[in-house]
C-alpha cells in the first residue's frame, strides 16, 4: 500500500484532472448505458438526463453544484436549463479550470468558489436545486455534506445526487485480505468511502427531506469500465505521460477491480432525489 | 514470541508516518479512530497486517472488538506476554 501519496481529495484532482478527461470523456463521470455497446458519450449524457429528470431544473432556479470538478456540468445546466449556478469544490485548480470554461462560453450566470461541501458556508434557504453528481464518495462526512444540501435549500427545493454506492458489509477481515485492491483503488480515485443507498435515504429523511426516488443502477452503469479502457488504449501514450506508467497501469487494473465489485454485489451505483418539505 | 512495547509504538509510530497521520503528534491515549487518528477500515487493514507479520498475532483480527486507542493495542501484547 502505497501510503505516502497524497490523497486529499484537492490534490488527486489536481493531478489526474488532464488524464481523466482522456479516459472519461467531457463529461469526468459514470455512464448510464442502454447496451453495452452505448458509446461512452452516449452513456454519459443519459446519465445527466436521468439526474435532469429528478432534479426538475426551471429557468431562474438556483442551482448548487456541489464538487462541480471542472465545471462541465455547470455550464452545461445553465446553457440548457437557464439556471443560474454556483460550483464548488475543494480544488484550486478545478475553480480556474471551471472559471474559465464559463468564461470561454460567454457563460455570465455561473460561478465557481472554492469551498467545502460538509461545511460550505453559504447562505440557508439560498438555493432551489442542490447538484451532487458523483462527489459524494471524496466527502467521509456524508451526513455532513447532506445537512448542507438540506440547509442551503428553500423549502420545496429539491436535491438530487447520484454516486458509487457499497451495496453489502464489507467485512474486515475481507478488507484485509484485499487489501491491496483497495489500495490500488485508492491509488487510482483517491480517498473514496462508499455508503449505501439505503444510508443516503435514511439520513435524508432524518434531516426533513421527502425522498422521491432512489434507484440502484449498477447493472446500466457496468460497461463504464470498459468503455474507460478503450480510452485508456486509445489515448495509452497521452495517458502515461500524465499520470505516469504506474499511474496508468493502476488505472486500468482499478477498473477491472470495480468490474469485478460490481458484477459480485459489492459496489454499485445509485441515483436519488428528495425534496425539502416546506 | 512476545512483543515488547517500544517495538510495539515504534512500528506504529512507522505506520502513522507512511500513513500521514498523527502529524500533530500522538500518544498512547490517542484514539484510533473519528478525531483522534483518524484511521479507517483500510487503513486499519494495513496496520493489521503490519503488526502481525512483525509479531505474529495482531489485536485487530484476534478478538471480537477492534482496539479503541494505541493503549489498547499495547495492553493486547502485554496481554500476549504474559499469558
Amino acid at each position: 500500500m502505497d501510503t505516502e501519496t497524497d490523497y486529499e481529495p484537492a490534490a488527486h484532482y489536481d493531478r489526474v484532472h488532464e488524464a481523466w478527461l482522456l479516459i472519461m470523456g467531457e463529461e469526468f463521470h459514470y455512464g448510464f448505458f442502454a447496451t453495452p455497446d452505448t458509446p461512452l458519450g452516449d452513456a454519459t449524457d443519459a446519465l445527466t438526463k436521468h439526474m435532469l429528470e429528478r432534479a426538475r431544473i426551471a429557468a431562474g432556479d438556483r442551482v448548487l453544484d456541489v464538487g462541480c470538478g471542472t465545471g462541465h456540468q455547470s455550464c452545461k445546466l445553465a446553457e440548457e436549463r437557464g439556471c443560474s449556478v454556483l460550483g464548488i469544490t475543494t480544488s484550486a485548480s478545478g475553480v480556474a479550470a471551471a472559471s474559465a470554461l464559463a468564461a470561454a462560453r460567454g457563460l455570465g450566470d455561473v460561478r465557481f468558489e472554492q469551498r467545502d461541501g460538509t461545511a460550505n458556508g453559504l447562505g440557508a434557504a439560498s438555493f432551489d436545486v442542490t447538484w451532487v453528481l458523483e462527489s459524494s464518495h471524496l466527502m467521509r462526512d456524508r451526513t455532513a455534506l447532506l445537512s448542507e444540501c438540506a440547509r442551503v435549500l428553500a423549502p420545496g427545493g429539491r436535491l438530487t445526487l447520484c454516486d458509487i454506492v457499497r451495496r453489502r458489509e464489507i467485512p474486515f477481515p475481507e478488507v484485509r485480505a484485499r487489501r491491496q485492491d483497495f489500495a490500488t483503488l485508492r491509488a487510482a480515485f483517491g480517498d473514496a468511502h462508499m455508503e449505501p443507498l439505503d444510508a443516503y435515504t435514511a439520513t435524508l429523511a432524518d434531516l426533513g427531506m421527502t425522498v422521491t426516488d432512489s434507484t440502484d443502477i449498477s447493472m446500466e452503469t457496468l460497461p463504464t469500465f470498459a468503455a474507460w479502457r478503450a480510452n485508456i488504449e486509445a489515448n495509452r501514450a497521452a495517458v502515461a505521460e500524465l499520470l505516469g506508467t504506474q499511474g496508468m497501469e493502476d488505472f486500468e487494473a482499478a477498473t477491472h477491480i470495480l468490474e469485478a465489485f460490481w458484477q459480485d454485489g459489492t459496489l454499485g451505483y445509485g441515483i436519488l432525489a428528495a425534496v425539502k418539505n416546506p | 514470541m512476545p512483543a515488547d512495547q517500544d517495538k510495539v509504538r515504534a512500528l506504529i509510530g512507522d505506520f502513522l508516518v507512511r500513513a500521514n497521520k498523527g502529524a500533530d503528534g500522538w500518544t498512547d491515549q490517542s484514539p484510533l479512530w473519528g478525531d483522534g487518528l483518524g484511521l479507517d477500515s483500510l487503513e486499519a487493514a494495513e496496520l493489521s497486517a503490519m503488526l502481525e507479520d512483525e509479531f505474529g498475532t495482531d489485536p485487530f483480527s484476534a478478538g471480537d472488538e477492534f482496539p479503541e486507542t494505541v493503549s489498547d493495542i499495547l495492553a493486547f501484547y502485554a496481554a500476549v506476554k504474559t499469558e
